[in-house]
């Protein structure tokens, strides 16, 4: 009974589409959000929803690399990456990411309506729909939406910590374009996980420094005044 | 076996440097880690016949193009590396580094060398864009290493837009590698593949993939409207590290626009692309020159003056003629040799007056004569004032650009001046002030001058002897592999 629905394509691209919607939801509540520990969470469950289009995917059109995909997928982004960042979380001892830079929350709602349009009529120029698929016309969308708005929390958030999580919406995005686009070969989706842990790696270590509400950071950076003219 | 030794040599330094103890020998580990380098390149370039791929799976491949920036970046870290042996010692002296962080200092200088080496060797497109990722990672690491918030604040900016720039990038190689997959079958990243068979890929799908990838190579190499990171973090990092920045990281978004724009011009859409690139390289030294004219910073001034000639590089690519293309190469070499002349100075000036702004600047010339000088000259080199390299450089390719556009040539020759005029507004307000004659009448206390470390001085006097040397004579080998790469990429 569940084997039929499983290899059923209209049930599958049916979920796919599902979980589309879910996943523009993740990334409108990371734009939003200014809990910081709920933010995380959104991060995970937006990099499991990914990780389950791959398998879906992966059932429908039966590429070993979609399953590799999905499995690299989970252990960096939905485990290790995420058990990383709590870790400064708790470290940096801040909860809440009150300010906004020049978007307020529903202005940043608004502008990301408008680019998932964008992205939808950029695309139409270029794929038509017939030589894609519509499932994967529509999975090309909503991935360059995501990078869109990923790109728009780097934008709008102060708080280093919500820049990285936007930065990682971002690559979450160019994923999901790449497994409806392109079959890339599976050592440079390896290497793109590497490069982004390494990245998150350094700015959350720098993030310690700035966005920390522990005094001892604050002394050690702002005794010296390098860059604000000398003695004289 | 070129690759290989580049790996092996890399990867020794790197365990040398973390297994040594004091400052002496992490520098001479990396010193000897940038002679090893410059020998590889020059090995390869004298026995080695190019272009050649390396490796099985093609992953790899050396060319002139690829070895001769990987030597202008060999010999841009050793002349950094030599620098840095006082100079970073003199930042421990004054606590602006902290002596725990100089092992990672080291150990993110070799990295980079190697990464970025690695860069300009990848065939696979992907394989460049992600050693071009990692080029940012490194340097960010670099810019972040002193002790102040300023620069923490300076390398995620640089962090945040460079990578979030390149992943448009990265859509942008997911567009060509389907394009590349509709005409060829199978899809692929291969630059020597996608530049033979670039009649066949569709010139529509292929702009669209090249503006994208612009967006993350314009943003790697400081091109406007992505080039706000630029200034911050070139300033505030250590002046070794600035002229690597400039000198070396900035010719890996150039390098990559350039390979890809070899592609296009053999489709239709060039003439879309190369108006498009000519228009960002104007408005980028516009937008470069605007700051720089009424600059207090000296190293910010420094900076922006990278950007403007960012935008000259791009324009000198987009005119896409020949002997465009061969004066563009030679103007990388001497720009970066002069950009790192005097981020050098500037490095010496800052140690001398704990500050870059221009009114806590005087005396210098007695001072700091050596640093003094070097600026001074470096100013005229970077202008483009004959007998200068970058004088010839830059004037063939207005010549050409004169061509295209006449009205264009003339506004960049109008920006040019504002240019000259920044930098002379500059050294004349900075340069002639005296302790003595202050405006209070009263003479202040003179400084006593800051006693330059050995090894400072050597890198400036020998960047000032070469770019003389390149201005009046162009040796005949420079020449041939000059055109060599000319030939390469389709040009001729």
């Amino acid at each position: 009974m569940i084997f039929s629905i499983l290899t059923d394509p209209t049930f599958l691209e049916d979920t796919i589409r599902m979980l589309f919607v879910f996943v523009l939801v993740t990334a409108a509540f990371i734009l939003l959000s200014r809990n910081i520990a709920s933010l995380l969470t959104v991060y995970t469950v937006q990099s499991l929803l990914l990780t389950l289009i791959a398998v879906f995917l992966y059932l429908i059109q039966g590429s070993q690399t979609l399953l590799a995909i999905a499995a690299l997928t989970l252990v960096s982004k939905v485990i290790l990456i995420p058990l990383f960042i709590n870790l400064i979380e708790e470290k940096i001892k801040i909860s809440r990411d009150m300010k906004f830079n020049y978007l307020e929350p529903t202005a940043s709602l608004l502008v990301s309506v408008a680019l998932i349009l964008l992205s939808y009529v950029f695309l139409s120029g270029f794929f038509n729909e017939y030589v894609l698929g519509k499932l994967f016309f529509i999975g090309a969308v909503i991935g360059l939406s995501l990078t869109l708005m990923g790109m728009l929390v780097i934008f709008s958030r102060r708080k280093v910590i919500t820049k990285v999580l936007g930065y990682l919406t971002m690559e979450n995005g160019v994923l999901l374009f790449g497994i409806f686009v392109a079959d890339l070969p599976f050592i440079i989706e390896i290497l793109i996980i590497i490069d982004l842990m390494i990245l998150v790696l350094l700015t959350t270590i720098l993030a310690i420094g700035l966005d920390s509400t522990i005094e001892e950071y604050h002394q050690r950076l702002q005794r010296l005044n390098i860059w604000s003219g000398g003695k004289l | 076996m070129i690759i290989l030794s580049y790996l092996a040599v890399g990867t020794i330094s790197l365990a040398f440097i973390l297994l040594s103890r004091s400052h002496r020998t992490m520098n001479a580990f990396s010193i000897l880690h940038t002679l090893a380098f410059l020998a590889i390149g020059a090995f390869a370039l004298l026995t080695t016949s190019v272009p050649v791929f390396e490796g099985e799976n093609r992953y790899f491949y050396v060319d002139h193009l690829s070895i001769y920036e990987a030597l202008i970046a060999a010999l841009l870290f050793f002349l950094a590396s030599v620098y840095a042996n006082g100079y970073v010692e003199s930042l421990m002296q004054t606590k602006e580094l902290h002596r725990n962080n100089l092992k990672i200092f080291y150990m993110a200088f070799s990295l980079l060398l190697t990464i970025t080496s690695f860069a300009f060797f990848s065939d696979n497109l992907a394989l460049f864009w992600i050693f071009a990722e990692l080029t940012t990672v490194f340097s960010a690491v670099l810019v972040a290493i002193l002790s102040a918030k300023e620069n923490i604040d300076a390398a995620l900016k640089y962090i945040f837009i460079a990578s979030g720039a390149m992943l448009f990038s990265f859509i942008g190689l997911i567009f060509l590698y389907t394009l590349s997959g509709d005409v060829l079958g199978s899809g692929t990243l291969n630059w020597t593949v996608l530049m033979a068979n670039a009649a066949l890929l569709s010139p529509k799908m292929l702009t669209a993939s090249f503006v994208l990838l612009f967006i993350g190579f314009a943003a790697k190499s400081g091109i406007f409207p992505f080039h706000s990171w630029l200034p911050d973090a070139h300033s505030k990092a250590p002046s070794a590290v600035s002229a690597i920045l400039s000198g070396v990281l900035l010719n890996v978004g150039m390098y990559g626009i350039l390979r890809m724009y070899s592609i296009i011009r053999q489709t239709q859409a060039e003439h879309l692309i190369s108006q498009f690139l000519l228009g960002f390289g104007l408005l980028t030294v516009a937008v470069a020159v605007l700051n720089m004219l009424l600059q207090k910073n000296l190293k910010m001034l420094i900076a922006f003056s990278s950007v403007e000639h960012m935008g000259i590089l791009l324009i000198g690519i987009g005119v896409g003629m020949p002997v465009a293309l061969f004066w563009t190469l030679f103007y990388v070499l001497a720009h970066s040799l002069t950009k790192a002349s005097l981020f050098f100075s500037a490095g010496i000036l800052h140690r001398q007056y704990e500050s870059n702004l221009i009114q806590d600047i005087r005396d210098v010339l007695s001072l700091q004569p050596v640093a003094g000088w070097g600026f001074i000259i470096g100013s005229f080199a970077i202008i483009g004032m004959p007998p200068f390299p970058i004088f010839s450089a830059k004037l063939f390719i207005l010549l050409e650009a004169f061509r295209f556009s006449q009205p264009l040539v003339l506004t960049i020759l109008l920006l040019l001046v504002i240019a000259s005029a920044a930098f002379a507004r500059f050294l004349i307000e900075a340069f002639t002030r005296s302790s003595k004659d202050t405006e209070s009448g009263e003479a202040e206390e003179s400084l006593p001058p800051y006693i330059v470390r050995p090894g400072m001085k050597l890198p400036i006097l020998s960047i000032i002897f070469m770019v003389f040397a390149l201005g009046i004579f162009f040796p005949e080998f420079l020449e041939n592999l000059l055109n060599g790469i000319v030939h390469e990429l389709g040009y001729i």
